[in-house]
C-alpha cells in the first residue's frame, strides 16, 4: 500500500512538473512569436516539412478511412434499411471526427517524431548550446517556427483529408455497391453544415499546436546521448497521441453542442 | 577581463563547483586542467552564461553576467566565441552557412557573409570546403570549422572546450598551433579546458587546476611543472597512484 501511494505520488509530481514546463515553453514560444525579428524563412521551411511532406500519408489515410466508413455503413445500416444514409455518415464522420483526429495522428507520427529527434540530437551534440553562444535564442529559432507552422498546416491537411475521405466513401458506395451518385452527394451535402467543417478545423489547429509543443518539449530537454534521443522521440509520439485522443473528447463536447 | 568569485553550482545532490575563484587578464590565455568529472565543462559554461550559478559571481569586463536579464545576456554573448568539444556544427547547414550563421542572423547579406566565412575558413587553414556539409568532414576539419564559426563575429573572448580531445597527436598539435595563432592575430582573451597536458603547456600563459569543485593551484606552465603540490603532480604526470583516487576501480 505504501509503495503504491509512493508511486502514485511520484507520478503525480512528475506529471505536474512536465505540464508546468510545457506551459512555460508555450508561453516563451508565444512571446517570441510576437517579438521581432520574425522567423519567416524558417517557418516556411517547417511548413514544408510538417505540411507538404505529410500530404501523401495523410491522403492515403483519409481515402481508406472514407472507404471503410462507407463499407461499414452500407453493410451495417442495411440491417435496418438505412444504407442510403452512407453519404451523410461519411461526410459527418470525416469532417467532425476522422479528418482532424487521423491527420493529427499522422502528423504526430511523422512530424512530431522528427521534431523530437532533430531537437534531441541538437541538444545532445551541443548544437542548442552553440546557438546560444552565437547569441541566437534557441526557442525562437527552433520551436516557434515549428509551432506556428503546425497550427497552420494541420487545418490545411485536414480539409484535404475531409475531401479525399468523402471521395473514398463515394468510390465504395457508388462504384462497389452501385448506389446512385446523386443520392450520395445529396446525402453528403444536405446534412453537412459549415460548422461541422470549421469546428473540425479548430480541432485540427489545436492538435497541430499540441503535437508541436509536446514534441519540441521532449526534444529540447533531451538528456543522455543516443538513447535519450530515442526515448524523447518515443515519448513525443506517445504523449502526442494521448493528448490528441483525450483532448478530442473534450473539444468535441465543447465545440459540437 | 574575466573574474570569477565564489562560484558554486549543484545538480540535484551533486555539488559540482564549490567556490571557484579565478581571474583571467585581458589578452591572457588561461588553461583549466582537471580530471573527467571535475566540473571543467560546468565552469566554462558559466563563463558564457549557459548555466547560472547557485552562488558567486562571474564578471565579464566588470559586468556580473549571472544576474543579467536574457536580453542583456544575449548582448554580452557577442563578445564571446566558443569552440565545442564535438564542434557542435549545425548539421542541416553547409560549412559556410555554419561559419556565417551569426552574421546572417544579424542581417548581413548572403554574399557578404559568404565572403567573411571564406576568409575565416582560410584563417583556420581550410579551403574548398565551404559548400560541403558537416557530415562530409573529418573530426579535425569539423573542429576547424567550429573555430571559424566561433571567430566569425570577431569576439574578444574565445572559449575552448577540450579542443584536442579525440584527435590524433599530430592533428591535436595543429589545433594547438591554431589556438596560439588566434591569440596572436586576433588579440583575444582565451580560456581552454583540457586534460591534455601537452596541449596545456603549449597554449597556456597560465594554468589552473580544478579539483573537487575548487581551484587547487594556479600559475605559469613552469610553476605548474615544478610544483610540490601532490595533487597537481599526480595529474600532470598522469599517475593512477597518489592523493587523487580513481573512483569505482579497485585491484
Amino acid at each position: 500500500m505504501y509503495n503504491f501511494l509512493l508511486a502514485l505520488g511520484q507520478t503525480l509530481i512528475r506529471f505536474t512538473k512536465i505540464t508546468g514546463e510545457i506551459v512555460l515553453l508555450l508561453w516563451t514560444v508565444l512571446r517570441e512569436f510576437l517579438l521581432p525579428p520574425y522567423e519567416i524563412k524558417n517557418t516556411f521551411k517547417q511548413a514544408m516539412e510538417i505540411g507538404i511532406k505529410s500530404v501523401p500519408v495523410a491522403l492515403v489515410t483519409a481515402v481508406f478511412t472514407g472507404m471503410v466508413l462507407a463499407l461499414q455503413t452500407v453493410t451495417g445500416f442495411k440491417r435496418f434499411g438505412a444504407e442510403s444514409l452512407v453519404g451523410s455518415v461519411v461526410a459527418l464522420s470525416m469532417t467532425r471526427e476522422m479528418g482532424p483526429v487521423l491527420t493529427g495522428l499522422v502528423v504526430a507520427g511523422r512530424a512530431g517524431a522528427a521534431m523530437a529527434a532533430e531537437l534531441g540530437t541538437m541538444r545532445v551534440t551541443e548544437q542548442i548550446d552553440a546557438l546560444e553562444t552565437l547569441a541566437v535564442k534557441p526557442v525562437k529559432y527552433l520551436v516557434t517556427p515549428r509551432f506556428t507552422s503546425a497550427i497552420f498546416m494541420m487545418p490545411a491537411l485536414t480539409i484535404l483529408s475531409d475531401f479525399v475521405g468523402i471521395l473514398g466513401g463515394y468510390a465504395v458506395a457508388v462504384w462497389l455497391f452501385g448506389m446512385s451518385s446523386v443520392l450520395y452527394w445529396r446525402r453528403a451535402w444536405d446534412n453537412l453544415e459549415l460548422s461541422d467543417i470549421y469546428n473540425g478545423l479548430i480541432k485540427a489547429a489545436f492538435f497541430g499546436g499540441a503535437v508541436a509543443i509536446v514534441s519540441c518539449y521532449k526534444g529540447f530537454y533531451t538528456e543522455g546521448g543516443a538513447e535519450g534521443v530515442g526515448k524523447a522521440t518515443t515519448g513525443a509520439v506517445v504523449i502526442s497521441f494521448m493528448t490528441i485522443l483525450i483532448s478530442d473528447y473534450f473539444l468535441t463536447a465543447w465545440l459540437f453542442k | 577581463m574575466i573574474e570569477i568569485t565564489g562560484l558554486t553550482k549543484s545538480f540535484g545532490p551533486n555539488q559540482v563547483l564549490r567556490g571557484v575563484n579565478l581571474t583571467v587578464q585581458t589578452g591572457d590565455s588561461m588553461v583549466v586542467i582537471g580530471g573527467s568529472g571535475s566540473g571543467k565543462s560546468v565552469l566554462i559554461k558559466h563563463i558564457i552564461g549557459l548555466l547560472r550559478p547557485d552562488a558567486g559571481m562571474v564578471l565579464i569586463d566588470g559586468t556580473d553576467i549571472s544576474t543579467l536579464k536574457d536580453k542583456e545576456l544575449y548582448e554580452i554573448r557577442r563578445k564571446f566565441g566558443m569552440l565545442f568539444q564535438g564542434a557542435a556544427l549545425f548539421d542541416s547547414m553547409s560549412v559556410w552557412e555554419n561559419v556565417g550563421f551569426a552574421l546572417l542572423r544579424s542581417g548581413m547579406r548572403e554574399r557578404e557573409a559568404k565572403v567573411v566565412a571564406m576568409e575565416k575558413l582560410r584563417l583556420v587553414g581550410l579551403k574548398d570546403v565551404e559548400d560541403k556539409m558537416p557530415s562530409e568532414l573529418s573530426g579535425g576539419m569539423r573542429k576547424r570549422v567550429g573555430l571559424a564559426r566561433a571567430i566569425a563575429h570577431n569576439p574578444e573572448i574565445l572559449l575552448y572546450d577540450e579542443p584536442t580531445t579525440g584527435l590524433d597527436p599530430i592533428l591535436a598539435d595543429s589545433i594547438n598551433e591554431l589556438i596560439i595563432r588566434m591569440r596572436e592575430k586576433m588579440k583575444v582573451t582565451s580560456v581552454a579546458i583540457t586534460h591534455d597536458m601537452h596541449s596545456a603547456y603549449r597554449i597556456a600563459d597560465r594554468i589552473a587546476m580544478l579539483f573537487e569543485g575548487r581551484i587547487v593551484l594556479e600559475g605559469t606552465p613552469d610553476e605548474i611543472k615544478n610544483t610540490s603540490n601532490d595533487l597537481v603532480k599526480q595529474f600532470i604526470t598522469g599517475s593512477a597512484q597518489g592523493p587523487i583516487k580513481v573512483e569505482g576501480i579497485s585491484f
